[in-house]
């Protein structure tokens, strides 16, 4: 019992590392981009989220909206300022460019709110709830299920909508996207908005579980590389399925070895991975 | 024969970018290969190069199965390439980037060097040796992928569209230069839009369309072969040919 | 520029006779270290392309085995230095094999990850100190276990080191790896069509970088007596190793030292401004020097300067002249 509890409480953290990886796959997918600030922006939701509680007052609903919205928002300014013009150069200047980011953003946050680890203060979502002999808590069921949702969500918006064919179609091929009257330029900022927007939320529904620092981030991002190459390059809905296999991964790291290890089988199983199976489960290296 | 090619099929998913295409060359010939766009020119050349692995066939270059070994190894072998969008070495000299293909053959730097001045010369670039490459508009970009990859002393090039883009005035520099390396010992595969220049130099064309090869032969008897013509104006003008 | 190099190596020679006081000698002995060790990243991220935002696991192996040796064996530190060598380089295979055929995001992303591992592992690992670390001889008991009192010796040393360093990264620019290398990072495709053998030789030039990187964190240990998980494999380690090189040029050969003579001095002063906040503020001045490079002039001060001083030559010039039309 225990051990189904391990494992239902790793799928539903994985659930939340797929919609935050979800956005990593889709940038790299169609930019052949790597946002190493990724992590940064699931921090910044945490933050958001706090502060929409604390100054506001509102809900789960409000604090998630806030996070998703500003950090959509951030990550079109983003594209715009920095990512757009380092696209068309060598790849020093982009991987160093989110990196630098990243160092910007998380040492920012360190400043603003020091390395005390915060929580969210307790929300309507409280208590636990038992399915049939598993405790979970509330807060990490609901989180675990409306990332799950959400992830879907975005696949469904990928593929079959018309704005999700846009972008698709900018990533198969920029210059038949143009002819066709699409703006690369245009699909390309909002890319990143869903991208930054989705790890935005999923921090917020993580803050409603976890208690967090500035210093999350880089776990975070280390996290996602593992999850959207085990996904598969590009791919959503691999993304999707690695991110649940990540979690169940690391919560029965934790259990059998102690939390310490936890993230060190990860990366692990990141090297391995480069070694004997990069494409991951969906996608071609 | 120095280059056959047999039963070469590439897929990509489900799109068959080349079906059944069969090439055999001769040392010291100079083969043309034509074709509308996307008729699966460049895919074939690149399983030609090692650049992308044929999904059927066979590629075998001087006695040697080349069909899966990589670009790296083609090049060693004796099969140099340029690319249909010049390549160059941006940050680097026209010297410098002779130079990367004169030490194919050459791992002493002097050694390299002779060659390269060498190779400079024989390709009229030698004032430019100290400039940048992305100084070079792209006549002067494309001579410079054809002196780098001289430089690595090939059997045989394989030029894309070498020839595209230049005025009349240089592109009759540039058949001389194509001219000039062939007397040099050099087998060419020429790919190219230029009819001009395919009649001028290839002694032997091989046209293709929608990945097949559907015509052989001499320039003058496949530039009057029905499926050639219809191959690049559609089927309307047949009628008007004859 | 052959005067400037001599210049700067009269310079350097003579500094800590100039400036004798131990703080400056403290300041020239971190110059010296972060310009080897950002000189060694140059070798794989500037010359090559190959972008390694994790390259403190090299450093931190070199720092650890000098002083690993020293406690569980009594040997002096410096014997330790081969066997860091040893296992920064099966770390660099381990790492550059499997990533060097994909693409560079690849080994990027898993310089990382390897880095944050071996710093959690070595974090939980009593053999080699935890995280308390590990310390060096407190007093010398011989020679060989360079226990200097003055850190005048240690000065001579790193430069000494510094100097081989750059010496056979000059080498390596005019051999045939040397070209191959910046082939690979100016286009691989066009590297492959003239028989470059791309991935053999991205590993050795981190194989390259790794030794000398190494060498770099176990000249730290010896020299500071102490190291633990965080001063040997800490992400600072490796962001100011990128930073430096390529805020004075990544891929020349005296860009990291241009970027080490900007760096050191401001990182500092700043420490000195902000006292306990330094550290911190200073990642955010790293984190924005380096958006800014990428953002604006990716080649760094080299780059910038090779642009701006032709202009600035014609401009002295038309003053020298001014009835010049």
């Amino acid at each position: 019992m225990l051990l189904a509890q391990v494992i239902v409480g790793g799928l539903l953290l994985g659930a939340i590392y797929a919609l935050f990886s979800a956005g990593l796959t889709l940038i790299w997918g169609m930019m052949n981009f790597i946002n190493f600030a990724h992590g940064e922006f699931v921090m910044l939701g945490m933050y958001v989220a706090l502060l929409t509680v604390l100054w506001v007052h509102g809900g789960p609903a409000v604090f998630t909206l806030a996070a998703a919205l500003l950090l959509f928002l951030a990550g079109v300014v983003v594209y715009f300022a920095l990512v757009r013009h380092v696209l068309r150069g060598p790849m020093l200047a982009q991987i160093l460019s989110t990196f630098g980011l990243a160092l910007l953003l998380r040492y920012t946050a360190f400043w603003i709110f020091s390395a005390n680890v915060v929580s969210l203060p307790q929300t309507s979502l409280s208590g636990v709830v038992n399915l049939g002999g598993i405790f979970m808590p509330l807060p990490h069921l609901v989180a675990g299920l409306a990332a799950a949702a959400l992830t879907l969500a975005l696949h469904v918006l990928l593929t079959r909508t018309s704005i999700g064919s846009r972008l698709l179609a900018v990533a198969e091929d920029r210059r038949a996207a143009m002819l066709m009257g699409i703006r690369p330029d245009r699909m390309q900022a909002i890319a990143w908005g869903l991208a930054a927007g989705s790890a935005g939320l999923a921090g917020a529904l993580m803050a409603t579980a976890y208690p967090w620092s500035p210093s999350v981030g880089e776990t975070f991002v280390l996290t996602a590389f593992v999850v959207v190459t085990l996904g598969g390059f590009g791919s959503v809905l691999g993304a999707m399925l690695a991110g649940l296999i990540i979690g169940i991964i690391q919560a029965l790291s934790a259990f059998y070895l102690g939390a310490i290890y936890k993230d060190v089988v990860v990366y692990a199983l990141f090297v391995a991975l480069l070694w004997f199976r990069p494409q991951g489960l969906m996608g071609k290296a | 024969m120095l280059l056959e090619a047999t039963n070469i099929s590439k897929a990509f998913g489900d799109f068959q970018a080349v079906a059944g295409a069969d090439l055999r060359v001769e040392e010291g010939e100079i083969v043309g290969l034509i074709g509308p766009n996307g008729a699966g020119k460049s895919t074939f050349f690149n399983c030609l190069a090692g650049d992308l692995t044929p999904t059927t066939g066979r590629v075998s270059f001087a006695g040697a199965e080349l069909t899966h070994v990589s670009a790296e190894a083609h090049a060693r072998a004796g099969i140099g390439r340029t690319f249909q969008v010049p390549a160059t070495f941006e940050d680097m000299t026209v010297f410098e980037n002779v130079m990367v293909g004169a030490f194919l053959r050459h791992s002493r730097r002097d050694d390299a060097r002779d060659r390269t001045l060498s190779v400079l010369d024989m390709t009229g670039l030698q004032q430019f040796a100290d400039q940048p490459a992305r100084r070079l508009g792209t006549p002067g970009r494309k001579r410079l992928e054809i002196a780098r990859v001289l430089a690595t002393e090939p059997r045989l090039m394989l030029l894309d569209e070498a020839l595209a883009g230049l005025t009349p005035a240089e592109i009759q520099q540039a058949i001389a230069l194509v001219r000039a390396i062939h007397a040099s010992g050099v087998t060419l595969v020429i790919v190219e839009h230029i009819m001009e220049v395919i009649m001028t130099l290839a002694v032997r064309v091989v046209v293709f369309n929608h990945g097949r090869v559907i015509a052989r032969g001499k320039p003058e008897e496949v530039v009057r072969d029905q499926a050639v013509i219809e191959a690049y104006l559609g089927r309307r003008h047949r009628a008007d040919a004859r | 520029m052959k005067w400037a190099s001599l210049v700067l190596s009269a310079a350097l020679l003579a500094y800590p006779l100039l400036l004798p006081d131990p703080f400056y000698l403290d300041v020239g002995l971190s110059f010296l270290l972060v310009a080897l060790s950002a000189s060694a990243w140059n070798i794989v991220g500037g010359y090559a392309g190959q972008v390694s935002v994790g390259h403190g696991m090299f450093f931190g192996v070199g720092a650890y085995a000098p002083l690993l040796v020293f406690n569980l064996w009594g040997a002096p530190p410096v014997a330790g230095v081969p066997l860091g060598i040893i296992i920064s380089l099966i770390l660099a295979v381990g790492v550059g094999t499997p990533t060097f055929r994909l693409q560079g995001h690849y080994f990027s992303m898993a310089t990382i990850a390897v880095a944050e591992l071996i710093r959690i592992l070595v974090g939980t690992w009593p053999l080699v100190g935890a995280a308390i670390g590990l310390q060096g001889p407190a007093v010398g008991r011989a020679w060989w276990d360079l226990t200097f009192r003055s850190e005048l010796p240690y000065y001579y040393l790193f430069l000494a080191v510094l100097a081989l360093l750059l010496l056979i990264t000059q080498q390596v620019e005019r051999s045939r790896f040397g070209y191959y290398l910046r082939a690979i990072k100016s286009g691989e495709r066009a590297a492959r069509s003239l028989g470059v053998p791309v991935q053999r030789t991205k590993l050795y030039a981190l194989m390259l970088s790794a030794v000398f990187t190494s060498l770099a964190g176990s000249l730290y240990a010896i020299k500071t007596g102490f190291v633990d998980p965080e001063s040997g494999f800490g992400l600072l380690i490796s962001v100011q190793m990128v930073i430096i090189a390529a805020l004075g040029g990544a891929g020349t050969l005296y860009g990291p030292l241009v970027g080490a003579l900007v760096l050191i001095p401001l990182q500092t002063a700043t420490n000195d401004w902000l006292g306990g906040g330094g550290t911190g503020l200073t990642y955010i001045l790293y984190g924005g020097i380096i958006v800014l490079l990428a953002r604006f002039e990716p080649g760094g001060l080299h780059e910038l300067w090779y642009a701006v001083a032709p202009k600035l030559k014609r401009r002295l010039q038309r003053k020298e002249r001014p009835h010049a039309a």
